[in-house]
């Protein structure tokens, strides 16, 4: 077999692999599809991100469309927090540019471990069983924005057989959460999920449930607000993002239809060991060693 | 099929699917479906020129567009790499849809404040390709 083909395929597997997970977890495809093309396939960091920032395109919607069916992504949320993701995947482009490509791979590192602290602590409280009273707590705090603004929901959980209704508070401290992720997308080629669940579910109040699949609705157009600025600068080269792109829509297909299924706990759990192993090895490459 | 499958799963729903919902979700499904389905035309096209040299790294095949000018001038010679770049322009337009038509369908529900916020939001991804272009 040629080169091409070869390297076709694993693109294609490791693809489907990072967005069935990706879509699963929230977080898009991006964080696992950009150390393996870089790491791994040996493909120039931007042409990685370029063809990632494709594949999160195709995630995000791809999943999106049966999460929107079925409720579970709050399209006003998603709405109103995309003005800040958007904004800030534009400044991230722009900063791609000028920043050479280990320090890129710091700041990667960096963002991920940021974001594994406070889940990792929710996670420990739950697994001592105490639960905090989110939901009693939440419609008492939540904003007057959170009110005029209809940031508000409700979805059907099939683990627990019942209607969870949820509104949002502490909105401006989560809207600048979200102009951070979208600027980490737009920098690194990513998603974003990660920092867009931390907002959402983690200081906005939103069930993890929702808030990944928001997430997922939102990573779309964050991801085009810097695909523009990708393209003009010959960063999508199409044989590199047309595997990636169609194995992460096969993947996220798959990962969309296990979603619903599983319990929020678990998905968290996953989320974190999967971006605790990504982290540090985008670390180690960022400062020379290994990789 | 898949569809169905989800909706007899559904039992929840007493109130009906709003418009916004729908729209949104059937854009994003076309979007998808479009795009995936050029790219796949533009890599059979791409093999069946027989192109592919022994050991072509797969970032060094051959150039692409990187305007949507040589773009369309690609697609007029049947230019394989510019069918690809076809389909995953298509991809990054799909969003743009989906906040597009979100406008018009929460015209439709007459709530003006969110037709202000997903104007805004189209509005940044604008600017987004207006800067991508200055820059080209």
């Amino acid at each position: 077999m040629s080169t091409f083909l070869v390297e076709f395929s694993q693109l294609l597997a490791v693809s489907f692999v990072a967005g069935a997970v990706g879509s699963l977890l929230g977080l898009g495809g991006g964080i696992i599809i950009v150390p393996i093309m870089t790491l791994f396939l040996h493909i120039d960091f931007r042409a990685a991100a370029g063809a990632s920032l494709i594949a999160v395109i195709a995630t995000s919607s791809g999943s999106a469309a049966a999460y929107v069916r079925d409720r579970l992504a709050n399209i006003r949320v998603g709405m109103l927090l995309e003005i800040l993701t958007a904004l800030g995947a534009i400044t991230g482009a722009l900063l791609s540019g000028l920043f050479a490509a280990p320090l890129l791979f710091v700041v990667f590192a960096l963002i991920l471990m940021y974001s594994l602290v406070p889940t990792a602590q929710k996670i420990f409280f739950e697994l001592r069983g105490k639960t905090p009273s989110h939901e009693a707590t939440q419609s008492a705090a939540s904003s007057r924005i959170a009110l005029a603004l209809k940031l508000e929901g409700s979805y059907f959980d099939p683990a627990q057989g019942r209607l969870i209704e949820y509104r949002l508070r502490r909105v401006p401290l989560g809207a600048g959460i979200m102009y951070i992720a979208g600027l980490a997308s737009g920098m690194l080629g990513i998603g974003s999920g990660a920092f867009k669940v931390l907002a959402m579910d983690g200081v906005m109040g939103m069930p993890i449930k929702s808030s990944t699949a928001t997430s997922n609705f939102m990573i779309g157009v964050t991801a085009a607000a810097s695909a523009g600025i990708y393209f003009s600068r010959g960063d999508i080269d199409p044989f590199v993002a047309a595997p990636v792109a169609l194995g992460v829509l096969a993947g996220s297909l798959f990962g969309a239809r296990i979603l619903p299924r599983i319990a929020g706990l678990g998905i968290r759990i996953a989320f974190i060991v999967v971006i605790s192993v990504i982290s540090v090895q985008m670390l180690l490459h960022g400062l020379g060693v290994g990789g | 099929m898949r569809e169905e499958k989800m909706k007899s799963g559904q039992t929840r729903d007493s109130e009906p699917s709003q418009p916004v919902e729908k729209a949104v979700s059937l854009v994003l499904r076309s979007g998808v479906v479009l795009s995936a389905a050029i790219v796949c035309l533009g890599l059979a096209l791409f093999l069946a020129k027989g192109s592919i040299s022994g050991n072509t790294r797969i970032d060094a095949t051959m150039p692409f567009p990187r305007s949507l000018a040589t773009l369309l001038s690609g697609l007029v010679v049947l230019d394989p790499a510019s069918v690809i770049s076809l389909g995953l322009v298509t991809l990054i337009a799909t969003p743009f849809a989906r906040v597009a038509v979100s406008i018009v369908a929460f015209a439709l529900g007459k709530d003006w404040r969110y037709v202000a916020i997903t104007a805004l939001v189209l509005g940044v991804l604008i600017a987004g390709l207006a800067i991508g272009k200055s820059l080209g």
